[in-house]
């Protein structure tokens, strides 16, 4: 059959006939081909350093989105990641998922009259929330100013004297505000992160795409990203995990304050408050007219921070006056209250 | 002009995959090693563990305050130095009598305003005689300690009195040593900033601001 079609005589002329290639240009082309392919495969070589964690299984990545799932899904995406949990450190972890509770809105209230910059509460989140210990992932700042100035643009979160508080100064902590009109949530291009009925934005670590818009977006800089795989100690790691807060993060991802909500959407306080020692940090629903924070917001002075850029946060910061004139007077009959309700 | 051409691709290619290969500026990680958290930084215990009961230990011994003060007298004013209870450091302000607290007669109570007992274990009503608004937020709840279950439907609640944060004789809260600070990425390098410094690019509406103040 070759023989006929070379034989023929319209055909044109075979490789090695007229214009085709030398031997000589060949053997060059053929070194440039193979020198080019040993570079191609040298610039791979970082692949060889990639392990198995660092791509997603075809289930992780055939997964849907957050709000798409079925309870069924959920299931398997719980299981998926307590497997991980189970491979990477060992641990038995307890993954849930709870829905938010009906009738709730969060809301937080600071006392910055009694916050004293311990800090106590930014490591306290750290264990908490499984953040990276190295490099570190804090969702917490404190940021320390001048008595009677709040510049943000000269606080100090360095600060590190040997006892706080110092006399001159004052602290605010910053975190997730948790905002009513969050625009990170807006800018997320893949939907990501939303707000949930509860209050609480929230991220699929698994949706996330690591572009950090919304780590721009964010007036409070309280979104973290991960440059790289996050680090934490097996025996470090807390095994009371959700899908929506503190599991364990892959590299490429934001996170952010939840609020701790596997703990909060189970009546818990977070983990912030309960390490504060002063009581600065308060926290409930706010649709409870009976709440310390309804209280907080109907008697106390508030502030949001920026509130002139139009977040509506649900964070807010309040301080200890003197004289009040928003309260109602102390009466025999709310004297001892406490200790006649616990004697009831 | 075709064969310097094969000439010189391959060797160029082969000499950039051996660069490749042997890496000689490796990556370099800006990530700086892990900074100790002491133990103490997540420990929610309260920083006063007062017994909430009118004991006193001396000697090994733990005594009623009843026993001694029973035929013991005290001084009304504390001007003098004490000869017992030397450890208590008054210093609450011009509250300076021992009796505007203690019971003048029963020493295993406090006094209200009218001369009758107050427990031991409530001494919020006893410091409400003077810290009335204090008195009322810690009520509701917006000063003090609550931990445990913010809906006390689904947990227990734990609510410290004054005294498990407050030292009586001494109230202000004491100072304490500040938990280590950041050392994460893009938080800025640790340690003091200078005013305007050249270093936190935060700093430049500062550097702004006094260029355009002149």
């Amino acid at each position: 059959m070759a023989d006929s079609e070379t034989s023929f005589p319209g055909n044109p002329p075979g490789p090695n006939e007229g214009d085709g290639l030398t031997r000589r240009e060949f053997l060059g082309k053929a070194a440039a081909a193979a020198a080019g392919l040993s570079a191609l495969a040298a610039a791979m070589a970082p692949l060889r350093h990639l392990s198995e964690d660092d791509l997603p299984s075809v289930e992780e990545f055939l997964q849907k989105h957050y709000k798409e799932m079925t309870p069924a899904d959920k299931e398997r995406a719980l299981n998926r990641i307590r497997e991980q949990v189970r491979q990477r450190y060992g641990v038995e972890a307890n993954v849930t998922d709870p829905p938010p509770l009906d009738g709730v809105e969060f809301v937080y209230g600071l006392n910055i009259s009694r916050c004293i910059g311990c800090r106590k509460c930014v490591h306290a989140c750290v264990a908490e929330n499984n953040q990276s210990r190295s490099p570190e992932i804090q969702y917490i700042r404190v940021l320390e100013m001048e008595k009677g100035s709040i510049d943000l643009e000269t606080a100090n979160h360095h600060y590190d004297p040997p006892q706080v508080p110092r006399p001159d100064k004052w602290y605010m902590p910053v975190q997730c505000h948790q905002c009513a009109n969050p625009p990170c949530v807006k800018v997320c291009p893949v939907e990501a992160t939303w707000q949930e009925p509860d209050g609480i934005t929230v991220i699929d670590y698994d949706w996330c795409i690591g572009c950090r818009y919304c780590e721009a977006a964010c007036p409070y800089f309280a979104r973290r990203f991960n440059f790289t795989t996050p680090q934490i100690p097996k025996e470090e790691l807390n095994p009371n995990m959700a899908y929506l807060s503190n599991r364990p993060r892959p590299k490429g991802v934001m996170e952010k304050c939840t609020f701790c909500l596997h703990r909060t959407r189970v009546g818990r306080l977070p983990a912030c408050l309960e390490v504060c020692p002063t009581g600065s940090r308060k926290f409930g629903n706010v649709l409870d007219p009976n709440s310390e924070v309804h209280y907080i917001l109907k008697h106390k002075r508030v502030f949001v921070l920026k509130a002139d850029v139009g977040t509506l946060p649900r964070f807010f910061y309040y301080f200890d006056e003197r004289g009040s004139r928003y309260h109602e007077p102390i009466t025999p009959e709310t004297k001892g209250r406490e200790v006649k309700e616990a004697g009831a | 002009m075709k064969a310097r051409f094969n000439f010189w691709v391959p060797l160029v290619l082969l000499a950039w995959a051996g660069v490749l290969w042997v890496d000689p500026a490796p990556f370099v990680s800006p990530v700086p090693p892990r900074v100790a958290v002491p133990a103490w930084a997540t420990d929610p215990t309260p920083v006063r563990q007062p017994k909430l009961r009118p004991e006193y230990q001396v000697a090994g011994y733990t005594y009623q305050c009843m026993d001694c003060h029973r035929i013991i007298p005290s001084p009304a004013e504390t001007f003098r130095k004490l000869t017992q209870h030397a450890e208590i450091r008054l210093n609450h302000g011009i509250n300076t009598r021992c009796f505007n607290c203690h019971h003048p007669h029963n020493r295993n109570a406090f006094v209200d305003d009218f001369g009758a007992e107050i427990p031991w274990n409530q001494p919020q009503l006893l410091c409400a005689k003077c810290h009335g608004p204090v008195y009322r937020d810690w009520q509701a709840g917006s000063h003090g300690r609550i931990n445990g279950f913010w809906d006390p439907t689904r947990g227990p609640q734990s609510k410290l009195r004054c005294i498990e944060c407050h030292d009586p004789h001494h109230p202000p809260f004491q100072p304490l040593p500040p938990a280590p600070g950041p050392h994460t990425l893009r938080m800025g390098t640790p340690g003091p900033l200078p005013h305007a410094g050249p270093r936190d690019p935060l700093r430049i509406f500062d550097r702004v601001r006094e260029t355009s103040a002149h």
